[in-house]
């Protein structure tokens, strides 16, 4: 339990923990959840369906508005769980072909840019080849698939972060809906 | 399980390389030993099973991620093996690579490399803990990765047991209520029935 002097502490520090200040770091912060995309909520028509589709046997025939909520609660989290993995797989498989996930650099050291300000200077255009990243990937699998996870793990791990709430989420509506079970329902 | 249950879960992707046989083999071995019931405990084992599927994906990477790493190991520890005192790397990398290239197919080679390690009490392991401690920065997000996977599943395994306590403490409580509401009317229709003094 902590002393009223660390809660006053806890306080101040947290008055401190504002997030970013700057225009800039603002600016950026608000996309945070566009990274992935995996907090939005996806309203396709056959989502719904299969949302529905899996309330419905969550709840079973209950007419209960808090069983019908919980079981949506579920459901929504069981197919958010479903999408985490799916990024994640799609993210290995990537990476598996092309080496990484985002496009070569044209320069990828200061090196090469010095070289090309010097070159340019000296009249000419002399632009670096872009390093192909899919050339360093082992040939042979499971090497292959191996060295993707390795080049896609800092993705990874930010991806769990998702899968660990969706599964928090479920696991509370699931024993929620338990406090509601009337008799004869089959959940 | 139920037909319909099997087909509302989302299926589990799974990597081209990785074998959609296993993945069934594993889940029928949970439903063996958990035996779900309804579609709550389904989720859970279609949950657990998912979990198990990716820890054993990142063991096999980490096994993967040490081998790879053997051949630059090798040649590292190499060079400092063979540097002579007042010598520079550069001046032994080209027999520290040939010996490592060769390492991995050549008997010769081999024996070689052990001598080289057994002049400084040193043996195959050596070479090893320098393919660890080079790779040591995937290793540790590895690590944490697999950790926070083994606890998610220990959570789901916690929650099918919760989740069934909870289930079989408020079907139980309903039930008395169920038959307390019949033993009442049994009562009551017991005390119509008798005759009264009027």
């Amino acid at each position: 339990m902590a002393s009223e002097r660390q809660i006053a502490a806890n306080r101040r520090n947290a008055r401190k923990s504002t997030g970013p200040r700057s225009g800039a770091g603002k600016k950026r912060a608000s996309r945070n959840a566009y990274r992935y995309g995996l907090t939005l909520n996806i309203t396709s028509a056959a989502f719904a369906k299969q949302l529905d589709k899996l309330v419905r046997e969550i709840a079973g025939d209950s007419k209960d508005a808090i069983v019908l909520e919980r079981a949506r609660a579920i459901a929504q989290a069981e197919l958010d769980l479903a999408r985490v993995r799916r990024a994640k797989v799609s993210l290995i498989e990537r990476a598996c072909a092309f080496g990484e996930l985002d496009p070569p650099q044209a320069f990828s050291t200061v090196t090469q840019i010095k070289r090309f300000f010097n070159a340019l200077d000296r009249g000419k255009l002399i632009l670096p080849k872009p390093s192909d990243s899919s050339a360093t990937m082992p040939s042979q699998e499971p090497d292959r698939s191996a060295e993707a996870v390795r080049r896609v793990l800092p993705d990874l791990r930010k991806l769990e972060r998702y899968e660990r709430r969706s599964a928090a989420r479920r696991d509370r509506a699931a024993l929620d809906i338990v406090d509601r079970i009337k008799p004869g329902n089959n959940l | 399980m139920r037909r319909n249950e099997l087909a509302l879960l989302p299926k589990l992707p799974l990597l081209i390389t990785e074998s959609a046989d296993e993945f069934d083999a594993l889940r029928d071995a949970f439903k063996q030993e958990i035996k779900p019931r309804g579609i709550i405990e389904q989720m859970y084992v279609h949950d657990i099973c998912a979990i198990v599927w990716e820890i054993l994906r990142l063991r096999r990477c980490k096994v993967i991620i040490i081998n790879s790493a053997f051949r630059s190991a090798l040649q590292n520890l190499l060079k400092q093996l063979l540097r002579l005192p007042g010598q520079y790397e550069y001046q032994v990398e080209g027999e520290a690579e040939a010996l490592a290239h060769s390492w991995f197919t050549d008997q010769e080679a081999k024996k070689q490399v052990s001598e080289i390690l057994s002049r400084f009490d040193l043996d195959e392991s050596a070479i090893e803990a320098e393919a660890i401690r080079r790779s040591s920065s995937d290793l540790e997000l590895l690590d944490r990765m697999l950790t926070s996977l083994e606890s998610r599943r220990d959570k789901a395994l916690g929650c099918v047991a919760q989740y069934r306590a909870s289930l079989a403490h408020q079907l139980r409580e309903n039930s008395d209520r169920i038959i307390d509401g019949k033993g009442l009317l049994q009562l009551e229709d017991a005390a119509s029935e008798r005759p009264t003094a009027a």
